[in-house]
């Protein structure tokens, strides 16, 4: 540790302590509230067992909506992200793509979701559409990336052959950046059925709905049902893609690699 | 080892008049500061084994990568088969389809199969809807089986190119140049990690396509000795420039410092010799 490193971290300490004051963020406050989650979390204990057939319906729901906009996200953005890649457009190609994708990334999917409850009424389909929206701004972006990294060697040793750009694409894009997709895939999917499950906050299907409407009406016995069984599925999707990315993405030498077709 | 490749006088004729590739006071850089190659001269022809010799970091893989236009000269000029090499040129992106390139860190695609590495080289061939769904002809197939047995990897096709042995990943790269059915070989390297036997039997390999199919191949090597027993003409480069240029005709070497003397001049000095 030097001088001026002391300087850097006291000057960050500094800033978190303006900022705080500046949002009434006050740690007393925490503390003093304390007894306020000990009286929510004695109620959650009065737990309604009754509920979990409803729950696990909605966590299906959630579920379904999820993958469908996780796939057809991932499916709209991988043509997306061919043409935001450098290293295989032209400014005039990559610039105003790339614009469009950051542009669709600063809506979080809650926004989207409440875009498109306005578009075509309460119910999943918004939450889907929000979620393809959200899965578009953001895998097209890990996914452009992903391709400007692959190895120069392979696509200069293909395109000397004199191949078209799609032929490039589908023999030296797709497999050299595959095993990247294929992770990037599990974990959108992973991540959106976790925000799919608060979704329902603003309208938009999923299991978040039961969720919300509980807890307004001080009901935290019901809500802890269905947190339950989203934390429980959480779970369970997470030791399943686990087992995806062991089977298919194994590590050799080269680093990441598919052994699937 | 060496077979001269022209034995009838008919043949000699055609091959003389034809150049395949000529290099006129080539000057190229990677950045503004120095040059990675200086004035070169070459002049092929078709047919030729052409070895390039030098140190590490004298330009030889520059070199090669002017003549199938992955680089452009900053000066003087290339003719390929009396085209400019240029990936924008179209009539030389067709001439691209029938160079056989060999990178010195062969270029494998390691999540693609064998096959499928050795089936990248009939890709110019191939349909757009048929590539897109990798649906290759039965007969583009068997070739492609039929040069991975020459090559060494017969029953290896199912095999992924990241396991293989870097001496096995070289006969990938080798049967991909071959599906091309190529007129011109760029080779960099392919042979210099390689023990020497394995390193004679691709070379002979090499040897026995251009047999066959009157393959110019221009081939670089680190290895001077290898360089002399398979190839008609070595080069040798130094920081850029090419400092010497040998005509090897049998167990002769005849010594060219320019470089400037066409096949027939060697082939006329060589008959001279014989007959004293
Ligand atoms: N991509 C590059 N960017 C900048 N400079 C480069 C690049 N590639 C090569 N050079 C430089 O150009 C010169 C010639 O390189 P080249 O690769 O042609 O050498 P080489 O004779 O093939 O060497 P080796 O036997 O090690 O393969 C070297 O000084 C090298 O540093
Ligand atoms: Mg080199």
């Amino acid at each position: 540790m030097n001088q001026r490193n002391n300087l850097v971290i006291g000057i960050i300490i500094a800033l978190v302590v303006a900022a705080s004051y500046n949002v009434d963020a006050n740690p007393i406050d925490f503390f003093e509230g304390l007894p306020n989650l000990a009286i929510v979390a004695e109620e959650m204990t009065q737990v309604d067992a009754e509920l979990f057939g409803t729950a696990f319906l909605s966590m299906f729901e959630t579920i379904q909506m999820a993958f469908i906009g996780t796939i057809v996200g991932v499916a709209i953005s991988l043509p997306l992200s061919m043409f935001a890649a450098r290293n295989l457009n032209s400014k005039f190609v990559y610039a105003p793509v790339r614009a469009i994708l950051a542009a669709v990334r600063t809506f979080p999917s809650i926004l989207w979701a409440i875009l498109f409850v306005i578009m075509v009424g309460l119910g999943p389909f918004a939450g889907v559409l929000a979620i393809i929206m959200y899965t578009v701004g953001f895998v097209a972006k890990l996914q452009y990336e992903t391709i400007e990294t692959i190895d120069a060697d392979p696509m200069d040793a293909v395109s000397s052959i004199g191949v078209s750009k799609w032929q490039l694409i589908r023999y030296v894009v797709i497999p050299e950046s595959a095993p990247h997709l294929l992770s990037q895939m599990l974990y959108m999917f992973d991540y959106n059925v976790r925000q799919t499950s608060i979704l329902g906050l603003v309208g938009a299907g999923g299991i978040g709905f039961y969720i919300i409407n509980y807890i307004k009406f001080f009901e935290y016995g019901k809500a802890a049902v269905f947190m339950i069984v989203v934390l429980v599925t959480v779970l369970i999707i997470d030791w399943i893609s686990l087992k995806i990315r062991d089977k298919y993405i194994v590590k050799s030498q080269h680093g990441m690699e598919v052994t699937a077709k | 080892m060496k077979q001269l490749q022209m034995t009838s006088p008919s043949s000699f004729s055609q091959i003389t008049t034809q150049k395949i590739i000529q290099m006129n006071d080539v000057w190229t850089s990677y950045d503004s500061k120095s040059y990675a190659l200086k004035g070169i001269n070459i002049s092929i022809d078709r047919g030729t084994n052409y070895a390039i010799v030098g140190q590490s970091g004298s330009g030889k893989s520059t070199l090669l990568k002017l003549m199938n236009g992955m680089m452009t000269p900053s000066k003087g000029t290339i003719k390929v088969d009396y085209q400019t090499p240029n990936v924008n040129n179209k009539k030389f992106k067709l001439m691209m389809h029938k160079i056989g390139y060999i990178p010195q860190s062969l270029g494998l695609i390691k999540n693609l199969t064998v096959l499928e590495n050795t089936l990248i080289g009939s890709l110019p061939r191939l349909g757009k809807f048929q590539s897109m769904f990798k649906i290759f002809p039965e007969e583009e197939i068997q070739e492609a089986k039929k040069i991975l047995s020459q090559v060494g990897l017969g029953g290896k096709e199912e095999r992924k190119a990241y396991m293989l042995s870097g001496g096995e990943k070289r006969r990938v790269a080798i049967a991909r140049a071959f599906m091309q059915k190529p007129t011109i070989l760029l080779a960099d390297e392919i042979v210099s990690e390689l023990d020497h036997h394995t390193a004679r039997e691709i070379m002979n390999l090499i040897a026995d396509a251009q047999k066959r199919l009157n393959l110019t191949a221009i081939m670089v090597h680190h290895d001077m000795q290898l360089a002399l027993e398979y190839a008609n003409r070595v080069a040798v480069i130094k920081e850029g420039e090419k400092i010497l240029e040998i005509g090897v005709e049998g167990d002769k070497i005849v010594d060219f410092q320019t470089g400037d003397f066409t096949t027939q001049e060697i082939m006329e000095m060589y008959s001279d010799e014989s007959k004293k």
